[in-house]
């Protein structure tokens, strides 16, 4: 491998893939608070020149991390499909990036590779991609799962009701929940951060949310985003439990900060298909967000675009209903502005459809980061556009108690009215059984809570 | 002429020379659609109603089209512009000084470097080390310090009520307490530093808090005991939402000694400091913190 390149006659030199991976990445404030990224521009086309030459196979054999220091490491290389990876471990990243904007490489092609690809392999191709290429290459992957109802078909975009209350006030979550659901959204899931991280709480609100869904006969899926050792409990005390939730990291060091690791989440996989309340094939949701592992001093010296694929590449392992970025959660010592959070957003999605998951997004900022509704309102269109599976939404986009703006339960049906796209088919023939949608337009009961019992 | 060409010449003629569309028609008499008001405070529907009292989030506002009615916006545009002014304002030149407090700074130089480096605003610069050297009480029980946090907003605004009422909750109860100070640009872990270096027992550091919508005036209590540097979050109790609306300053001061009193007592702090005795006087001080709801007030008033 040679790590150089010239740009008008002066010579860049690199020590290591992983930092070339570094300097090649678009700029974040994230990777400059680690000090690994590209002191200039033309350094970062040089890396990225770099990057283009190297091949798949000279990828998977340079993790970021090494095999011996990390057990993510050790999952992607030991789990390789290696007839899918053989097809393509001889093209460079610059090939596989062209290769997989081809119209002949469709969704299903891309599909049929994916289990072959590490998690730096999609990060490294990302990273020579456009905005509007991540966009392209994205909508062709079609990734379709099933719990209760079929989320991400073609011409489909779907959202989570996040329905967060302070004080996890049960009254108070259902009535926001029952607003969300009367604007046409939910059908990713009802979903709700507790306030109370216990298993109490967990079933309590639990409870609720299934007699909200079953008693409506609402084709959705509930869950509580406790951690998942708090949601292992709360099935012990019997409660309903559609999607099990966790946050992942990039890194095996990320992910004990978490309290997490691949023996853990195995076990709780095995006990949500043993006894979750969905009646389909997958029932686990993942959050992830460029950012953690460095936020944790998890990061081995990657970069944070490939840290973040490295999550995917375990969530794949528990066949996942729903994942998505939090995008601009973590705040803008690791993503700055609307430029980064909205690239950032971008990637994550394409990243995560290469790697077979169905991708959504919290498309949001935290009121420290600069960027406006304005920049936020278009990155929901964009992710729509490149068949994000699914969005966040909440009442004006105000999380009251995480204290963050993200999707409105208004901007739902706006993105999908402006798209011509349409709800989870199971969902959507409720919405217009209820008359809240009528076809692609809002119904005679659109925006009336009291349509829910 | 190719088929194509030929194809593409009668299309022209086919679509004719005319302007593309038909006039419009004439414009209809509109009549102007109903008043909305956010909050309702003239007509509230009656989910609106039962919403408030169980949620301070947005419901029962209605829609236009799948959108919200003007009124909506304009307070929702308020409210994040309050947020957004909160987190951009620099605690002024001179403000320490001229409110009797020491004036610190960590080792960040401008506004955006405190939003991009955490790592410089958990360290004292070089003079301000040598300043608190100078001119700090040392050995101490309490060391209360102001700062701006994410928003030098509520620093200047509630935070040196807060400060004076700590102050006096601590004295009256028999502790020494540290000279009284005010660091700019500072994250909560800045403490650990100050800390040590007067050589406190307990830390208390009193910071803007980061804005939510429309609240910018909120400042966040951070309280380690034996603080120096290498100290986690895990060692430190919180409690929030300190300002007229959610815990007023006099109030939150009170909770602020007892939790002290507490670390002095067991001589240690965190997810290891026991306040099952104090949790019914704590109030939201007894937990890691969250943030309690608030009501939410009407920010834009045209014409008045």
């Amino acid at each position: 491998m040679r790590l150089a390149a010239t740009i008008r006659g002066r010579g860049y030199r690199f020590d290591s893939v992983r930092e070339v991976m570094a300097k090649a990445n678009a700029p974040k404030s994230g990777d400059d608070l680690a000090g690994i990224s590209a002191r200039d521009a033309v350094e970062r086309v040089a890396a990225r020149a770099v990057l283009s030459g190297l091949t798949l196979a000279e990828l998977r054999s340079n993790p970021v991390i090494p095999y011996e220091d990390d057990e993510l490491t050790r999952m992607a290389e030991d789990t390789l499909d290696e007839a899918a990876y053989r097809s393509v471990k001889a093209l460079s990243v610059a090939e596989f990036r062209e290769w997989l904007l081809e119209p002949t490489t469709t969704g299903p092609v891309i599909r049929s590779v994916s289990p072959g690809l590490t998690p730096e392999m999609a990060a490294g191709v990302c990273k020579l991609m456009s905005t509007m290429d991540l966009m392209v290459v994205s909508a062709k992957c079609e990734v379709v799962v099933r719990a209760n109802n079929t989320v991400g078909l073609a011409g489909r975009l779907s959202s989570r009701v996040q329905p967060n209350h302070p004080t996890d006030d049960v009254q108070g979550i259902l009535l926001s929940a029952r607003e969300g659901l009367s604007y046409g959204c939910g059908d990713a899931v009802i979903g709700v951060n507790p306030a109370t991280d216990t298993p109490e709480s967990t079933a309590e609100i639990l409870a609720a949310l299934h007699r909200l869904t079953r008693q409506n006969r609402i084709p959705t899926q509930h869950c509580v985003l406790s951690h998942v050792t708090v949601q292992m409990q709360a099935l012990d005390l019997g409660c309903p439990m559609d999607l099990m939730f966790q946050s992942l990291s990039g890194s095996q060091k990320g992910n004990e900060a978490f309290g997490i690791s691949i023996a853990l989440m195995d076990e709780a996989y095995d006990k949500m298909k043993r006894m979750g309340t969905a009646a389909g094939p997958n029932c686990m949701y993942f959050e992830t967000g460029q950012g953690s592992a460095l936020s944790s001093d998890a990061h081995h010296g990657a970069d944070q675009l490939t840290l973040e694929a490295r999550c995917y590449g375990f969530a794949r392992r528990y066949k996942p209903f729903l994942v998505n970025t939090v995008v601009g959660f973590i705040g803008p010592e690791y993503l700055e502005d609307g430029p980064q959070i909205t690239r950032a957003g971008l990637e994550d999605h394409f990243m995560g459809k290469l790697l077979g998951l169905p991708m959504g997004c919290d498309a949001c900022f935290t009121y420290h980061a600069s960027m406006s509704q304005d920049e936020l309102e278009s990155l929901k269109v964009l992710l729509a556009a490149a068949g994000c599976t699914y969005l966040m939404s909440m009442p004006v986009g105000d999380d009251i108690m995480l204290n963050y703006q993200s999707t409105s339960y208004h901007d739902v049906p706006s993105v999908r009215g402006l798209l011509r796209k349409r709800p989870a088919p199971e969902f959507d023939a409720w919405l217009n059984e209820v008359g809240i949608m009528n076809g692609l337009e809002p119904g005679e009961r659109f925006g009336d809570p009291r349509v829910l019992r | 002429m190719s088929v194509t060409r030929a194809l593409i010449a009668d299309l022209r003629v086919a679509m004719g020379q005319a302007d593309p569309l038909p006039p419009a028609g004439p414009a209809p008499s509109i009549t102007p659609p109903p008043r909305r008001v956010f909050p309702a405070r003239r007509t509230p529907s009656r989910s609106a109603q039962e919403a408030s009292e169980h949620t301070t989030a947005l419901l029962g506002i209605g829609h236009v089209g799948t959108r919200y009615a003007t009124d909506v916006v304009l307070q929702f545009q308020a409210e994040l512009a309050v947020a957004h002014e909160a987190v951009a304002t620099v605690l002024e030149e001179g403000w320490a000084e001229a409110n009797g407090l020491l004036p610190l700074q960590s080792r960040v130089r401008d506004h955006r470097e405190f939003l991009l480096r955490p790592d410089l605003g958990r360290r004292l610069d070089e003079a301000s080390l040598q300043l608190l050297q100078r001119r700090a009480a040392k050995n101490i029980d309490v060391q209360p310090i102001l700062a701006d946090g994410l928003s030098a907003v509520a620093c200047m605004g509630s935070g040196k009520t807060l400060l004076d009422a700590v102050t006096r909750q601590c004295e009256s109860r028999g502790w020494t307490v540290g000279t009284p100070m005010c660091a700019r640009f500072a994250r909560v872990w800045l403490q650990d530093e100050i800390g040590s270096a007067v050589d406190a027992k307990v830390a208390m550091i009193l910071l803007g808090e980061r804005p939510g919508l429309g609240t910018g005036d909120g400042l966040s209590a951070y309280l380690v005991y034996e603080p120096k540097m290498g100290k986690t979050d895990s060692d430190r109790n919180m409690m929030s939402n300190i300002h007229e609306r959610g815990t007023p300053p006099v109030e939150a001061a009170e909770r602020l000694a007892m939790l002290a009193g507490a670390m002095l007592a067991q001589e240690t702090s965190g997810v290891e400091l026991d306040l099952s005795d104090l949790s019914s006087q704590l109030g939201d001080a007894a937990g890691t913190g969250y943030r309690a709801p608030q009501k939410r007030v009407r920010l834009v008033e045209v014409g008045s």
